[in-house]
């Protein structure tokens, strides 16, 4: 049973004064996968990850990696995990190699197991002939392959990352994605936090979080097959504003959001909206250039989540 | 140079300055703790000096010499001791500053005639304190050693003497001789350096480190209404704050202000820019808030310190620092301060340091703007 | 254990070394100060400028004028029988001082009544000032003395062998030439050893919290007490490096003795950069920015440094400052430093201090540790 899961938390509570970041949170990651935890900034993401990493004290609840108690025994649960933070966190002063050794010693890699893993970590990153490099000369891209390297030297079973992609541009974000792949695959337990909808693709299974609370679970498929309210539409038309406006009004309609320059629609029956719709846009003399029914992705499925869902009674 | 612009900027600095309460605690706190901590901390008042005293001979009239250095207000006799292992052991452990040691044959010698010593063991590790010590002991000596001697000469029949010579002073500017009247002017000058370099090296170093300074860089302002606009709130901050210390010192400390305040505005303003103006360059040419809050200190506060006549008087350094001290902006500043809290001095008498003063305000500003120029590319 | 402590300080030395500006920070400061200090900060006071206004020009006066002429306390610059002119040398500070005898002045003497002389002294530098009238009370005795045996030598030079005189023996110990740079260098030395290890340790742990790495520190296995050592181990060693540095320029450069034993100095040196590592790790617990260290560094530093006694006397302070300057551990420093320079002291005298000094270590690293935890929260 605790090999199966690595990471259980059963309703997890963080409060900060009145305000709660984190509002009983429940799931499980299975070891080996890669799971995703979504939401927009200021969520409660990072809140969670750094409870489960011993950074924070939970209010009540509980949670367990690898079958160690976070709140009671933080220590050996920091022997167990790899943690990349938001900003890198590497030294901009120190070189490529110094930053690895560093590491290396804070996770105890003893002596004899660091060349070697030094020479893993620079391979991994891309990083070879530059291992004299300063930090600070890096481009983002490779800092963060640097940071994912220094983060697994003591090859742990379990990976936090919080908003590893933050400001990296889309290829490296990709190569990075590949990364987490070949790791997952070797059984450990991804865990990462992102704003990007487009990257929760990649995750095996996916929480979305919104102010502090679940507010779906499930495979990438399963949140865009079963959670979505309707179905989903695409409407280019112009002009745009008048056209969103009529539609907020719309009976027909139960959500409207702009996607790039067209409006993405949900509605019960796309079948029968599509004629509906197109009357009502002619009426307010929009003239419509496409309508066509579109598979949801992620974003929609979590555009339409919180629109129903109610702010906090607090405010932040 | 468009004034409108520069005074957006002024605007914004104001309002990161009035929301940022580390700023407004060094703007206000600062001035008042170093006020207060040179004003009590730093006398050379040399009074109620410790002393023991070895009277080995222990008769009417050693003890009446003993009564002398009792009664007077420059010492203060802590113990007799009776051997000199005692004596030592107070002068090393440093409970006693002097150590009087009458003979054992002392009246004796009176009686005989001719000249007794009487030992003044001091500790000379304080040099000024020994000195100051060594001749208040000496006068106390030298009284005691004149009154016996005239009550000799009228017991051997000569004529009554009064004591020959007497010193009337009359000491100018400072009444009482008290060193506070000497260092509270001084410590405005020391606030006003600290706080102005410390304040802008902070704030503008930190601009820098987080990038904010290169948007202002893409905006059709020039480097120096940039400075301009960026100094001013400082300057107004540190006018205030001049006034906030000349205040305390006149009525905390009870320190006099005999001269015009317009002077005090005058040069307080051309000080603060040249204070300020230090510390934008050390922004600029450092960029780091460890380095140029460090480099401030060093650039303002020790030489505001050490080289400005503040402590040490500047014509008993040697040759070569006198020359050096020529450079260092605080020594006129502080100076004018002394002449218009103490001498009222008018402002014809003051000219020369007033034009040193502009002439450094005017050549900082222009280096600091050069400076920001050549960082751009 | 040890693997992790060992990273830790290569990290550190690396990241303190590798940067210009923390390494100039290191060993520039220091020197820059010692030699200052060294060579401006003098209370010694020679040369006073004086002018004299002599109104009665006889043989005795200018006897008794001459006699400020040969001392090198006093330099006699100007000659005048015109107030308004002495007046303006005093206000501009061309002169000190300005003596004056008027007519009758050798009359009254010879009646065998008193004779005064005259002195203003502009006391706006009130140590100045009170040096000053220490000599020329000086003179004045001495003259008075001299006077005194003159006249008994004409009138009854029978009696001359039996006036009896008292004479001050002085006997300056530690410091015979009473310079001050005897005083100021072991003074100076305990103020850099502060500013630097306070600042640079505050900094270090500020730093990372600033830019994010203590987050990634905090999640590895490191222990806090780990931590804590690898903060302030480099800093103990470089604080020890510094203070041989200086004084190494002190006694070489400055010729200050030293005449303790080095066991003493590096037992006193030690557990003083124990009580200062304290404080700066103290300050980073407090502190989330740079900003917010280097003000409360300061805050702390400048009265630590103010009350220590470095410049001016801690028995010249007010009563109350007097026990408040008992928490200030640089004070004990001090101490510890001029006895073992210059007094040439060991344990037996300076025991107290190492003890204080132990008690304020245990304390505030205790303080530190306690307050420093490996969470967020």
């Amino acid at each position: 049973m605790a090999d199966e899961y690595s990471v259980v938390v059963q309703d997890l509570v963080k409060l900060f004064g009145d305000f709660a970041a984190v509002d009983s949170v429940s799931f499980q990651a299975r070891t080996g996968e890669i799971f995703g935890f979504l939401g927009p900034n200021g969520a409660g993401k990072s809140t969670t990850i750094r409870m489960l990493c011993g950074l924070l004290h939970p209010t009540s609840g509980t949670a367990s990696v690898v079958g160690i108690d976070v709140a009671k025994q933080p220590e050996r649960v920091r022997q167990n995990i790899g943690y990349m933070s938001q900003k890198f966190s590497l030294y901009n002063d120190l070189t490529v190699e110094e930053n690895i050794r560093f590491f290396g010693g804070m996770y105890q890699v003893s002596d004899s197991q660091i060349a070697e893993r030094l020479r893993w970590a620079v391979r991994m990153a891309g990083l070879e002939g530059r291992e004299h490099a300063l930090t600070a000369t890096l481009a983002v891209g490779w800092k963060q392959r640097l940071a994912l390297g220094c983060a697994v030297l003591h090859k742990p079973k379990v990976l936090f990352l919080d908003e590893p992609t933050s400001g990296v541009d889309p290829i490296s974000r990709r190569q990075f994605w590949e990364l987490i792949h070949e790791m997952a695959a070797t059984g450990v337990t991804v865990f990462v936090t992102t704003h990007y909808m487009d990257e929760a693709e990649y995750c095996n299974r996916l929480v979305l979080i919104y102010h502090g609370k679940i507010v779906a679970s499930g495979s990438p498929t399963e949140l865009k097959r079963t959670a979505m309210k309707g179905e989903l539409l695409l409407i280019e038309c112009a002009p745009l504003g008048p056209a969103l406006e009529a539609l907020e009004k719309s009976k027909v309609a139960t959500d409207v959001a702009v996607f790039g320059n067209a409006l993405h629609v949900v509605v019960p029956n796309a079948v029968e909206a599509v004629p509906l719709l197109r009357s009502e846009l002619e009426q307010n003399a929009i003239s419509v250039t496409r309508m066509e029914q579109i598979p949801a992705s992620l974003e929609d499925v979590f555009v339409s989540l919180t629109a129903h869902e109610p702010a906090p009674a607090v405010p932040r | 140079m468009k004034l409108n612009r520069i005074r957006a900027i002024a605007w914004k600095e104001a309002l990161q300055i009035r929301r940022d309460l580390r700023s407004i605690i060094i703007v206000v706190a600062m001035p008042i703790i170093l006020m207060l901590a040179f004003g009590y901390g730093v006398s050379f008042d040399i009074k109620h000096l410790p002393v023991y005293v070895f009277d080995r001979e222990n008769s009417q009239q050693s003890r009446d010499l003993v009564q002398r250095f009792r009664s007077s207000e420059y010492f203060r006799v802590n113990r007799s001791v009776d051997n000199y292992r005692d004596l030592i052991h107070g002068v090393d452990s440093g409970d006693c500053q002097l150590g009087i040691v009458i003979p054992t044959n002392f009246s004796q010698k009176l009686r005989e005639g001719g000249p007794v010593s009487v030992q003044a063991i001091v500790d000379g590790t304080d040099g000024n304190s020994a000195n100051v010590g060594m001749n208040y002991a000496e006068a106390v000596v030298l009284a005691y050693s004149q009154q016996v001697q005239l009550d000799w000469l009228r017991q051997k029949g000569q004529r009554t003497m009064d004591p020959p010579i007497v010193i009337a002073a009359r000491t100018w500017f400072n009444e009482d001789l008290e060193s506070l009247a000497n260092i509270v002017p001084g410590v405005v000058a020391i606030v006003m350096a600290v706080v102005g370099t410390f304040l802008t090296s902070l704030t503008i170093a930190r601009e820098w480190e987080r990038g904010t300074m290169e948007q202002l860089i893409f905006t059709p302002v020039t480097p120096l209404e940039l400075m301009i606009g960026k100094l001013s709130p400082y300057l107004v901050i540190g006018l205030a704050d001049t006034a906030l210390c000349a205040a305390m010192g006149v009525w905390w400390f009870g320190v006099p202000f005999r001269g015009s305040v317009a002077v005090l505005f005058v040069s307080s303003t051309l000080f603060l820019m040249v204070v300020l103006s230090l510390g934008y360059l050390l922004s600029v040419a450092l960029q780091s808030q460890l380095a140029a809050s460090q480099a401030s200190m060093i650039a303002t506060f020790l030489p505001a310190f050490l080289l400005s006549g503040f402590i040490f008087p500047i014509d008993q350094m040697p040759a070569l620092i006198q020359l050096v001290t020529h450079i260092i902006p605080a020594r006129y500043f502080m100076s004018i301060i002394r002449s218009v809290f103490l001498k009222g001095t008018p402002i014809a008498l003051l000219w020369e340091d007033m034009l040193a003063l502009l002439i450094f305000a005017t050549a900082l500003v222009l280096v600091a703007t050069r400076a920001f120029k050549k960082r751009l590319r | 254990m040890w693997l992790r402590l060992r990273e830790m300080l290569k990290k550190e030395f690396i990241q303190v070394f590798r940067d210009k500006r923390t390494r100039f920070l290191l060993f520039g400061p220091p020197i820059i100060q010692m030699v200052i200090f060294g060579y401006a900060a003098t209370l010694d006071i020679q040369h006073v400028p004086v002018a004299i206004v002599d109104y009665e020009n006889s043989q005795v006066s200018r006897d008794f004028i001459s006699r400020f002429e040969g001392s090198r306390y006093f330099d006699v610059r100007v000659r005048t029988l015109d107030r308004e002119v002495v007046r303006t040398l005093i206000d501009r500070g061309d002169v000190v001082m300005a003596l004056q005898i008027n007519a009758g002045f050798s009359e009254l003497l010879r009646k065998g009544q008193t004779a005064p002389v005259q002195v203003i002294v502009d006391a706006s530098n009130s140590n100045t000032a009170l040096v000053s009238l220490g000599y020329v009370n000086q003179v004045a005795s001495r003259f008075a003395q001299d006077y005194q045996t003159e006249m008994l030598n004409r009138t009854a030079p029978g009696l001359l062998p039996q006036m009896p005189q008292i004479v001050l023996d002085r006997q300056p110990w530690f410091n015979p030439d009473l310079r001050s740079q005897w005083f100021f260098v072991p003074g100076v030395m305990g103020n850099l050893v502060t500013l630097v290890i306070v600042i640079l340790t505050a900094f270090a742990v500020v730093r990372e919290r600033e830019i994010g790495t203590l987050e990634q520190i905090m999640v590895t296995p490191i222990r806090q007490a780990e931590f804590i050592l690898g903060k302030t181990i480099p800093f103990f060693l470089i604080g020890l490096l510094d203070a041989s540095l200086i004084t190494a320029v002190g006694t070489f450069w400055f010729h200050v003795p030293m005449r303790g034993s080095m066991l003493v100095l590096v037992c006193g040196t030690v557990l003083y950069l124990l009580c200062v590592l304290g404080i700066g790790l103290l300050i980073s617990t407090l502190s989330e920015n740079q900003q917010q260290a280097m003000v409360s560094a300061f805050f702390f530093l400048m009265p630590a440094i103010i009350f220590s006694g470095f410049a001016s006397p801690i028995s010249s302070m007010p009563v109350a400052l007097q026990w408040l300057t008992l928490v200030d551990p640089l004070r004990y420093f001090i101490v510890i430093l001029r006895g073992v320079f210059l007094k040439g002291v060991g344990f037996d005298v300076l025991l107290p201090q190492m003890e204080s000094l132990a008690l304020f270590a245990v304390l505030i690293l205790t303080a530190s540790v306690l307050r420093f935890r490996k969470s967020l929260d």
